[in-house]
């Protein structure tokens, strides 16, 4: 247990499309994103931008009506995942892969105690020694603040949301799993259960030597917890680099708005700008140019004809065509 | 435990009560349906020259009560009665009980309605998880619309379609009658296989039946399940293709469990239709003749043996329930 492997994970032009009346429309459109081994990365975007679907198809788990169309999904030590199926993918879904899933309240069977789906998981991943696996499952369900042998015996409706939330976290991490992926895994929480929860992921990760991926709407989780940072729009990563630097000197205008939005807890709510429009959808996606310009303050005409292909200087990646006209010279030596 | 008794005595008063109301109702029914043979009784015996108080305590010993006697003495007698388990007696057949009567038709309705219940209840819901599964698929369709047409089509009619296709186009099968006659009663083999060869159609006819609301119920509560963020997660847990299956066999199933408990108290009203194409002698053939020849007493009895059948089901559903999911033993709301 003390062996680390972080793994690293490549994903490469994937596209995922869904099945409409309307024919098959792109939800992720040639997504590429690197995450480092090792690191917490976030991607965070308003609904809709493909968020979910991206963290579904790191288990090639998207659901129909949709489908991985191209691409691919590559993780150290277990391949491109895109091709995997049947009793591979199972194995490795929760025993490689960890899934904290987006609605983790209503993760769990209502008619069973959680001890006994950690067993179910347990026998399904051929653990060898399930009463480690339970002392395991305790030993994380106490660190995160709950007494693990009465969640153990509890039923799903016997736990308060916050409660169960920890269960799905304890059940991606039980398995040690060395990737981790966390579907808003703090939303519908409160302010100070958030906060631990963010702590002990990021315990668990370092202690463990993770790679995690947090999806996130929430800029203050993202800000907190993760060390790199991926921007999603319109189903495209249009920003990604370290998380410090995308918040301290954002580049794309969408990022930029992003974090004008972002009402100060100290200071005047005016001063937070929302966005103006809204996200497009499945239905309203341009399908050619820009999918950001509708919104954006910086539009040429290029924009309207030519989606910008993602650029990548030093650490970061910015797709947008105006973003090469406002870099100036000693900024990108910066990073370069 | 404690709360089980709680529930348990909770569960007998309500049921004592409604009991109660339902052999009121039908006590009032079936004293203002006109034709009153009591009182044809007491009148006959008259005409036939027997002083008037000898002729009421003829009926009142034939009936249980006297038949001049005012409607709420009647009542009080009845229930008397009823308290001491004396379901009187039958007036179409004098001399017999009516619990005997009752008792020797409900073996013929208990057994094949019983049977047939059982066997739609699970081929509908074994197909019907299947039809949800494959629901895009053509066996997916095939068995949903299987299931629509059966549930459309009259038990009668699909009484008489089997009896058409097995006693005539194809006679392997006996038409009617619960045995034939010459075999001996008794647990003996010729005997069996009478009675098993004259249940088939019965029993057949039934599954078929009913078949369709089962597969109906059971594919669109699997659809709800597989719907449930609960099965996406366990899927992303890598749970085994076994284990899954239960987690939504087993979640989908609850709310057919209650159906299931009520057709079964319900079986205690016989298949009137079916008994009469295949001159059954059960419950819904004994209902059905005793409404006919004006028996209150008969009338009466089966009623009450239908409603506490419905009352002890709808208690044994209830405690039921309570084991099969957890919700409802913590005695919460739901």
């Amino acid at each position: 247990m003390t062996e680390s492997f972080a793994p690293g994970v490549r994903v490469r032009d994937l596209t995922v499309v869904y099945k409409t009346p309307a024919g098959e429309l792109p939800a992720l459109a040639g997504v590429g994103l690197t995450l480092a081994p090792g690191t917490i990365t976030g991607i965070v975007g308003e609904s809709g931008s493909g968020k979910s679907t991206l963290a579904l198809s790191l288990l090639n788990a998207v659901q129909p009506p949709g489908r991985i169309k191209e691409g691919s999904v590559e993780i150290d030590g277990l391949g491109d995942v895109v091709k995997l199926d049947g009793e591979d993918l199972r194995q490795v879904r929760g025993r490689k892969v960890g899934y904290v899933f987006q609605a983790a309240q209503n993760s769990l069977n209502p008619l069973k105690t959680v001890g006994k789906q950690l067993l179910d998981l347990g026998r399904s991943h051929d653990v060898a020694d399930l009463q480690a696996l339970v002392r395991d499952a305790r030993e994380l369900l106490g660190r995160m603040g709950l007494d693990g042998a009465r969640v153990l015996d509890s039923h799903q409706h016997e736990l308060s949301g916050g409660m169960r939330q920890r269960v799905g976290i304890m059940l991606a991490l039980v398995l040690n799993a060395h990737l981790v992926v966390l579907d808003e895994p703090t939303t519908a929480l409160d302010m100070i259960t958030q906060a631990t929860i963010l702590r002990i992921v990021r315990d668990v990760h370092h202690e463990r030597g993770l790679t995690t991926l947090i999806i996130t709407h929430d800029m203050g989780v993202a800000a907190e917890v993760t060390d790199s940072l991926a921007v999603m729009y319109g189903g495209r990563v249009v920003e990604h680099g370290p998380t410090t630097e995308v918040l301290g000197a954002p580049q794309h205008p969408y990022t930029q708005g992003l974090i004008r939005a972002i009402p100060r807890l100290s200071g005047d709510i005016d001063e937070a700008r929302a966005l103006p429009g809204r996200p497009p959808t499945l239905g309203t996606m341009p399908r050619e140019g820009c999918v950001f310009r509708e919104r954006c303050p910086l539009r040429m005409d290029v924009c309207d004809t030519v989606d910008p292909a993602p650029v990548t200087r030093g650490e970061r990646t910015v797709a947008c065509h105006a973003v090469g006209h406002q870099v100036s010279p000693p900024r990108r030596k910066e990073y370069a | 435990m404690n709360t089980v008794a709680r529930r348990l005595s909770g569960h007998l008063a309500r049921g004592t009560a409604m009991i109660w109301v339902v052999t009121t109702i039908s006590f009032l029914i079936i004293r203002n349906i006109p034709g009153d043979p009591v009182r044809g009784q007491y009148e006959k015996l008259i005409e036939q020259g027997m002083a008037p108080d000898q002729a009421e305590r003829a009926t009142a010993a034939l009936y249980g009560f006297l038949p001049t006697g005012s409607l709420w003495s009647q009542y009080t007698d009845y229930l008397n009665g009823l308290i001491h388990f004396d379901l009187g007696q039958s007036l179409s057949t004098p001399g017999t009980g009516v619990a005997t009567l009752i008792g020797s038709a409900a073996k013929w309705t208990v057994l094949p309605v019983l049977g047939g219940t059982l066997l739609s209840f699970l081929l509908g819901v074994t197909l019907g998880v299947y039809a949800a599964i494959k629901r895009s698929g053509r066996l997916g369709d095939a068995l949903a619309i299987s299931g629509s047409l059966l549930h459309g089509v009259p038990q009668y009619v699909i009484g008489l379609l089997v009896t058409a296709i097995f006693t005539t186009l194809w006679p392997i099968l006996p038409a009617g009658g619960p045995v034939d006659i010459e075999f001996d009663p008794g647990f003996n083999a010729p005997y069996i296989a009478s009675l098993v060869q004259h249940a088939t159609l019965p029993v057949l006819t039934y599954a078929l039946a009913s078949y369709g609301g089962w597969i109906l119920a059971m594919k669109s509560s699997v659809a709800t399940v597989l719907g449930d963020d609960f099965i996406l997660a366990a899927e992303l847990r890598g749970l085994k293709r076994g284990v899954l299956f239960r987690y939504i066999a087993r979640n989908a199933i609850l709310p057919l469990f209650t159906i299931l408990a009520l057709s079964l108290g319900m079986l205690f009203g016989g298949a009137i239709f079916i008994e009469t194409i295949f001159n059954y002698p059960g419950l819904g053939l004994l209902l059905v003749n005793s409404i006919g020849a004006r028996d209150y007493a008969l009338m009466g009895g089966t009623f009450l043996v239908i409603t506490v059948a419905i009352v002890v089901a709808n208690i044994a559903a209830d405690l039921l329930y309570a084991v099969i999911d957890p919700r409802v033993r913590a005695g919460g709301a739901a």
